[in-house]
Formats: structure tokens, C-alpha cells, sequence
């Protein structure tokens, strides 16, 4: 076994020196910026510029989607290409999946498997390449988790579909270039064989966007009244949508992994070490080295779940159950590391601290844990799966669907 | 990165599973747990004719010079039994004391007769339960005109039963911890087995007994040292039998929930229940991957001092609540002795405790990480 993230073969090691070389350009005079997390109401428009204009070099370099041919907006590159770009871009905060806020880690593999050869040629390099943001509007008001009780309408009219309804907690501040759905095509027809899933443009006539402030930032409620969709934007054929679904929710569910760590320990350590009670760093109290060995081998844990979920999916193995196992776990870590920093630095964890990155500001941490339980299905659901997977109570189970 | 075993590795895997499978079925296994025989002569000489006692000495020694990794491989599946006697104990914990602390000529004689089985050291270390520290140490070790005598009561010795002899920790007069190889028959040296909630443990007792100066472990007893440098390589292979035993409660928990049927369904149909079988994989796997990645650092000669301690502590967490959650499963059957949960569940709170608690562990882990003042 080699757990080595960053043991670069020869093929990539002159790789390695010109990423690296190429991120400290994009980032030398930007040193100041602290990333916001995604939805947030942190994100200002400078942040919001360096990073899509990030994303768009990326992109046009293939590097963003590098294993996808040239045609596809990708680099024709190796996995142990990849790896390189991830960890690089890391050292600097973020990750590849999410540069600017774009679904497009999910909606290109999405494209790949279920787009004809017209449709990836046509939508997926504006995607792969950062031109375009795409937003996932699942969620409807009466759904929830049961996305596949659908009821934003799309009647075939001649050449077109003709959208009605209403998704909502979707999508992000700054509006979006497409809306990557669920419609339902036949409200009589059959359970699961009567959707559909488009692609459709977000600046057709008849999309209203509102904004809902969230306990997690903003997001949004869409409006389609009578929206006209031109049938080439229809992914995966006639009444396919919940096959696109599955694959879709897989890779939305953690079924995508990962190989960065965690970097909120350090932070965590840092702050005992700085905070003095009785004149000695609460770092010395047994009661917060307990607690930070218990975040530390959770983060731990997370991080080789992801790591074992990423390299599964490269090597052609998908995980049975890796998916919904990381984000149940993710989610309920978050609540338990929540409790756990607030024992440690009481108030403290609760206050915004705009000097570091989100992602290891305590309050995010904090916030995240009730507020991050039920995005793309409730943890409930994550279970549900999980079990169907493991085949509880039934006589086969139930195989992780397709990804790429 | 590569997270998949070698095909050489798989093949041992699978000469250790139908190890198991022939000489640990479950109705003979529970049979050993319930009576409390938990030694198994046959079972050892059969390991040691597949060179797994000692199996990561190398050959000069009587080992089969394997990676850490291949021998987790093994334990791992000898874990599903769970197999029980002391192929850990002497196999690994003692076989490496003795590797790395032994005097040439101890190597020599001792480590070819403990590969072959004829020879079970079975480390005795702390005289207090509670606590697996050195500062629990309390077996005194006196000089006399010739050499030694040795006095106090070891209260947990996992395996007392199958030794044929003790390495035993003592202090000094000058208060230093050393090691002490006394036969299981010398005068003075008495077992007592507990009667309570864990198997394979006994308190073993040393009254005035005769200590030669060539029984201390090296040339002058070792240190306690020496106990952590051979924990380092043989902890993350006592993880790998515990996620061996959890992956078996695990796969036949999930099975029973497909065959058991109540209300007209079968139970695993319950999200109850479902939620009961979520969390022994997220314990299993939580346990499994820690485990693996420290085996890995170690193969790969990285410091592993805190990755061994991550290991043991979400292994020992795992088998334990993994087992914990079974018996929800379960239910009432699971809590007949001749089950094998109750194996299983008696084992797990053994292991828990042996060589140290989660929370003792995760204490090391923060104290290898970032030293006290």
C-alpha cells in the first residue's frame, strides 16, 4: 500500500516544478485575500475576480479538468497529473474542485456519461474551462430529500420543453450562466421513469431568481414560469432523468473524494498554545489535549476516507459505499468537533474572524455543523443509502452507480 | 498512492482465512470462549508449520522476514475467529523485544525455539490494571550475592495461560524498569486465573523468585524503552486483529439482518436497525484505514510513533462499539454464551483494556505530537 499523495513519478516530476512555478505567479500579489467558504456572504468582489479569473487560466490550460481530452476542455493528462495540480493549488488554500463557486466537478463527469457526442462538444468545454457557472437546482419546496417526486414541469412542445415550477436553497450570490435540473415530463406517469434532466440556460425568458439568506450564506429560490427550453439541452434522452440523477447524487453524496487534509487542527493548536489561563497555554490541560486527540483522529479518519473514496474512483474500483459512509461521517463530526471547539475556547468559537480562511475560522466550524446537515439530502438519506448498499434486510445489494 | 493489498499479500489473505475457516470454526470457537480454554496447542503448532510465529523476524532467527504489512495481513484474518492463544503475544510482542533487545546469544537460542512454538514468552508489565504506564511497574527486582530475586503480582497477563515463560517488567533498586525472562515453573511463579468479563487473562504472581543475571533481557534488562520500540511494530499488527474481528461481527451482523424476520420483514428493512449496522462500518472502517496507513508508514520507514498510537486506539474503539452496536442487532441471542458474539464481545473488552485504553493511547498521541512543558 502507498498512502503518498505526492510521490511523483518521473513522468510528473518536471510537472510538479512548473505548477508550482505557475501558482506562485497567479498568487503573488493576492497574499492578502482569505477565502471565503461556499454560499458565504464573506465573498467580496475582489475575492470573487482573483478566483474566477484563477479558475479561467486553470481552465484554459486543460488543468482544471485534467484527465478529459483536449476536446473536452481537459489536458489529456494522468491522474498523477492531477494529484500534482491538487496538492499544489492546495498549499494555497483551495482546492480543484472548487475554485470559483461552479457545480462543474459534478455536472462534467454528469456530461460525460450521459451527454451525446453533440452536447460534450457543445457544453462541456465552456464548463471544464471556467467560462460558464453552473448552478444545481434539485431542491423543491415540497421535496426535500425526495427529489424524485419532482414537480417542476417540462411539457414537450414540438422542439421544446416548456418548464413550470419552482427549486429552491439552490445555487449561490452572483447568478448563475445554466441551471442543471430535474424536471418532471409526465406528472401521470410512472415513479422514477417520468423525469427528465436539462441543462437550460439561465438567461431564457421566464427564470426569476430570488435570494434566501441562509444560516450558511446565501441561496436562492428559482422561478420558472413558462420557461421555453430548446430540446438539445435534454442530458440522457427522454424520461433518463433519474439514471442522470443517480450519477449526478453519487458524485454530490462524497462519491467524488478527495486527498487534502483538513487544516483546522493546526488552527485548533495554534489557539491553545497563544491562549494562557493562569499564566500557563491551556495546551498543557488534559481536558483539551483530549479533545483535540478526538478532532485530530476524526479529521484523520475523514481525510482517509476521502482519500480511499478518490483513489477507488481513478482506479476504476467505485466504492459500494463510500459515498454516503464519508458524508454521513463528515456531517456528524461537524457537529461533534462544533461542541468539541466550544469546550475548548468557550465563546471564542462562536465570534467571525475575517483574518483566515473560512474554512478554519472556529465559527464556520462551529455554524457548519447544524448547518451543513442536510445539503443534498439529509444525513437520514445518507443512511438510507448506505444500508441499500451494505444490502441490510435484502437479498443483493444495491451496486454505487455510475460516475465516469 | 495505490490503497490495494499485492497479489502476494492477497494470497496470504487468503491462506489465513482458510486457516480460520478449518481450525477456528464458529461452533468450535465459541465452545473455547465459553469454557474459557482459550489455549489451543494445536492452533500454535499449526501457525508456526506456516511460519507465522515471529514471521517478521528474518530467516537467521527462524522468521519468514515479512513486511509489517503482510504480517497485519495474516492478523487481520486470524482476528475474524477470532483465533485466539498467544500468536500475538509471543509471535510479535515478545518475539520483537527479544529481537531488539536481546543479547546475541538470547536471539540465537531463543527466537528459533519461539518460531517454532516450542518456546511462548508472554510479556508481564504492569502490576496495576488501571494504568500502562511505566510508572505501574511495581514488581521489584532485588540483587542478591548470585543475582536476582523477583516479587509482585502482574494483575492483567493476557495469555498467562499459554506461556511457557514470563517477560517480565521490574524495577530496580535504583528504580529503572528492566525485563526479566522467568520460566513459567520457577518457584514462586504462580497463575491465577480472574473469573469476570474478559478472556485470556490471568494475574500472575512472582514470590522470591530466583532471577540469573543471563534471564535479563540484553545484558543488563533493557529498558522500558525497549516496550515502546517494539509496541511501535507490534501494536499496528494487534489493530489489524481487531479489524479482522470487527469486519466478522460486522459481515455476519448485516447477514442476520437479512435472515432474521420480524413484523413480517426482515429487520434489516428497519432504519433502526439499518443505523445500528451504519455505524459498526463507519467504526470498522475508521479502524481499518488508521491502521493501514500506519502499517504503511511504518514499511515505508517514516516515524510512526503517533500513527501506532492512532491505530490501537481507533481499533481497540472499534471492536468494542462495533460490538456494542451488534448487539442491538442482535438482540437476546447474541447474548448466549455458545454465540459468537459473546466471543467476540468478551474479547473486545479484553482488547480494549490490553496494552492500554483509546484514551490512554490518544494521550501518547497528543504527547508524541506536542510534548508537554
Amino acid at each position: 500500500m502507498d498512502f503518498n499523495v505526492s510521490a511523483d513519478p518521473p513522468q510528473v516530476v518536471e510537472f510538479r516544478k512548473e505548477v508550482a512555478a505557475w501558482m506562485a505567479e497567479q498568487f503573488k500579489g493576492h497574499e492578502h485575500l482569505r477565502w471565503s467558504a461556499s454560499w458565504s456572504t464573506r465573498e467580496d468582489a475582489e475575492e470573487y475576480k482573483f478566483r474566477r479569473g484563477l479558475a479561467e487560466k486553470l481552465g484554459a490550460k486543460g488543468w482544471l479538468f485534467p484527465l478529459y481530452a483536449k476536446k473536452y476542455g481537459g489536458a489529456d493528462l494522468s491522474v498523477d497529473h492531477q494529484m500534482v495540480l491538487e496538492t499544489e493549488l492546495f498549499k494555497y488554500g483551495l482546492n480543484l474542485s472548487h475554485v470559483f463557486y461552479t457545480l462543474a466537478r459534478i455536472v462534467a463527469p454528469v456530461m460525460i456519461r450521459w451527454g451525446t457526442d453533440e452536447q460534450k462538444a457543445e457544453f462541456l468545454p465552456p464548463i471544464t474551462r471556467a467560462q460558464t457557472c453552473v448552478w444545481q437546482v434539485l431542491t423543491e419546496p415540497h421535496g426535500g430529500s425526495d427529489i424524485a417526486n419532482c414537480q417542476t414541469k417540462a411539457i414537450r412542445d414540438g422542439s421544446d420543453y416548456i418548464v413550470n415550477g419552482q427549486k429552491t436553497m439552490v445555487g449561490h450570490h452572483l447568478p448563475p450562466d445554466f441551471l442543471w435540473t430535474l424536471v418532471c415530463t409526465n406528472p401521470k406517469g410512472k415513479r422514477h421513469e417520468n423525469l427528465a434532466w436539462l441543462h437550460i440556460p439561465a438567461n431564457l425568458p421566464g427564470v426569476e431568481i430570488q435570494h434566501m439568506d441562509m444560516m450558511m450564506g446565501i441561496k436562492n429560490t428559482v422561478f420558472f414560469d413558462n420557461v421555453r427550453v430548446p430540446a438539445k439541452y435534454l442530458i440522457g434522452g427522454e424520461n433518463n432523468g433519474w439514471k442522470v440523477a443517480s450519477t449526478h447524487m453519487e458524485l454530490e453524496h462524497g462519491g467524488d473524494g478527495r486527498i487534502a487534509a483538513d487544516p483546522l487542527v493546526e488552527r485548533v493548536i495554534e489557539y491553545c498554545r497563544n491562549t494562557h489561563i493562569d499564566g500557563k497555554p491551556i495546551m498543557e490541560d488534559p481536558r483539551v489535549r483530549d479533545l483535540i486527540a478526538d478532532i485530530m483522529i476524526e479529521l484523520n479518519t475523514l481525510r482517509r476516507f476521502n482519500q480511499l473514496i478518490y483513489w477507488r474512483r481513478f482506479a476504476k474500483k467505485p466504492h459500494p459505499y463510500g459515498g454516503p459512509q464519508q458524508r454521513y461521517y463528515q456531517r456528524m463530526l461537524r457537529l461533534r468537533n462544533g461542541e468539541r471547539l466550544q469546550a475548548i475556547m468557550g465563546a471564542d468559537a462562536l465570534e467571525q474572524n475575517l483574518s483566515v480562511h473560512e474554512v478554519i475560522d472556529f465559527e464556520y466550524a462551529v455554524r457548519t455543523g447544524p448547518g451543513q446537515l442536510h445539503g443534498g439530502g439529509t444525513l437520514d438519506t445518507d443512511r438510507l443509502i448506505f444500508a441499500r448498499r451494505l444490502g441490510l434486510g435484502r437479498p443483493t445489494t444495491e451496486k454505487a452507480p455510475e460516475t465516469d | 498512492m495505490d490503497l490495494a493489498l499485492t497479489e502476494d499479500q492477497e494470497m496470504l489473505k487468503k491462506v489465513a482465512a482458510d486457516f480460520v475457516k478449518a481450525e477456528v470454526p464458529a461452533h468450535q470457537m465459541t465452545q473455547w470462549y465459553k469454557n474459557k480454554q482459550t489455549f489451543q496447542p494445536q492452533l500454535i503448532k499449526k501457525a508456526a508449520a506456516l511460519q507465522w510465529l515471529g514471521m517478521m523476524l528474518p530467516e537467521q532467527y527462524g522468521g519468514a522476514g515479512v513486511s509489517t504489512m503482510d504480517c497485519a495481513v495474516v492478523f487481520e484474518e486470524l482476528g475474524r475467529g477470532p483465533t485466539p492463544g498467544p500468536l500475538f503475544t509471543s509471535g510479535v510482542l515478545s518475539a520483537q523485544m527479544i529481537f531488539e533487545a536481546g543479547t546475541e546469544e538470547q536471539r540465537k537460542t531463543l527466537l528459533p525455539r519461539l518460531c517454532k512454538g516450542e518456546l511462548i514468552v508472554v510479556p508481564a508489565i504492569t502490576d496495576k490494571a488501571a494504568y500502562w504506564g511505566p510508572e505501574a511497574v511495581e514488581t521489584r527486582l532485588s540483587k542478591t550475592p548470585g543475582g536476582y530475586i523477583l516479587n509482585g503480582a502482574k494483575r492483567f497477563v493476557f495469555d498467562a495461560d499459554a506461556a511457557t515463560s514470563f517477560l517480565c517488567a521490574a524495577r530496580t533498586e535504583e528504580g529503572k524498569v528492566v525485563f526479566a525472562l522467568v520460566d513459567r515453573n520457577s518457584p514462586g511463579v504462580t497463575i491465577a486465573s480472574h473469573v469476570g468479563f474478559f478472556i485470556s487473562v490471568a494475574e500472575v504472581r512472582f514470590k522470591q523468585v530466583a532471577v540469573a543475571p543471563s534471564q535479563l533481557l540484553g545484558s543488563s534488562g533493557a529498558s522500558w524503552a525497549t516496550l515502546e520500540a517494539a509496541l511501535d511494530k507490534a501494536l499496528p499488527i494487534l489493530s489489524a486483529y481487531q479489524v479482522g474481528a470487527t469486519q466478522e461481527v460486522f459481515d455476519i451482523t448485516c447477514e442476520y439482518t437479512r435472515t432474521r424476520v420480524v413484523f413480517s420483514q426482515p429487520i434489516g428493512r428497519f432504519q433502526r436497525v439499518q443505523d445500528h449496522c451504519v455505524d459498526i462500518s463507519i467504526h470498522l472502517d475508521q479502524a481499518r484505514w488508521a491502521t493501514y496507513e500506519t502499517i504503511w508508514r511504518i514499511d515505508s520507514g517514516m516515524d510512526a510513533r503517533v500513527a501506532v498510537h492512532e491505530a490501537k486506539a481507533t481499533a481497540s474503539d472499534g471492536y468494542y462499539h462495533g460490538t456494542n452496536y451488534a448487539h442491538m442487532v442482535w438482540a437476546g441471542p447474541g447474548t448466549d454464551y455458545s454465540h459468537p458474539m459473546m466471543a467476540h464481545s468478551v474479547l473486545a473488552h479484553t482488547l480494549y483494556q490490553y496494552l492500554g485504553t483509546p484514551g490512554h493511547h490518544k494521550r501518547l498521541m497528543m504527547d508524541a505530537l506536542y510534548p508537554r512543558a
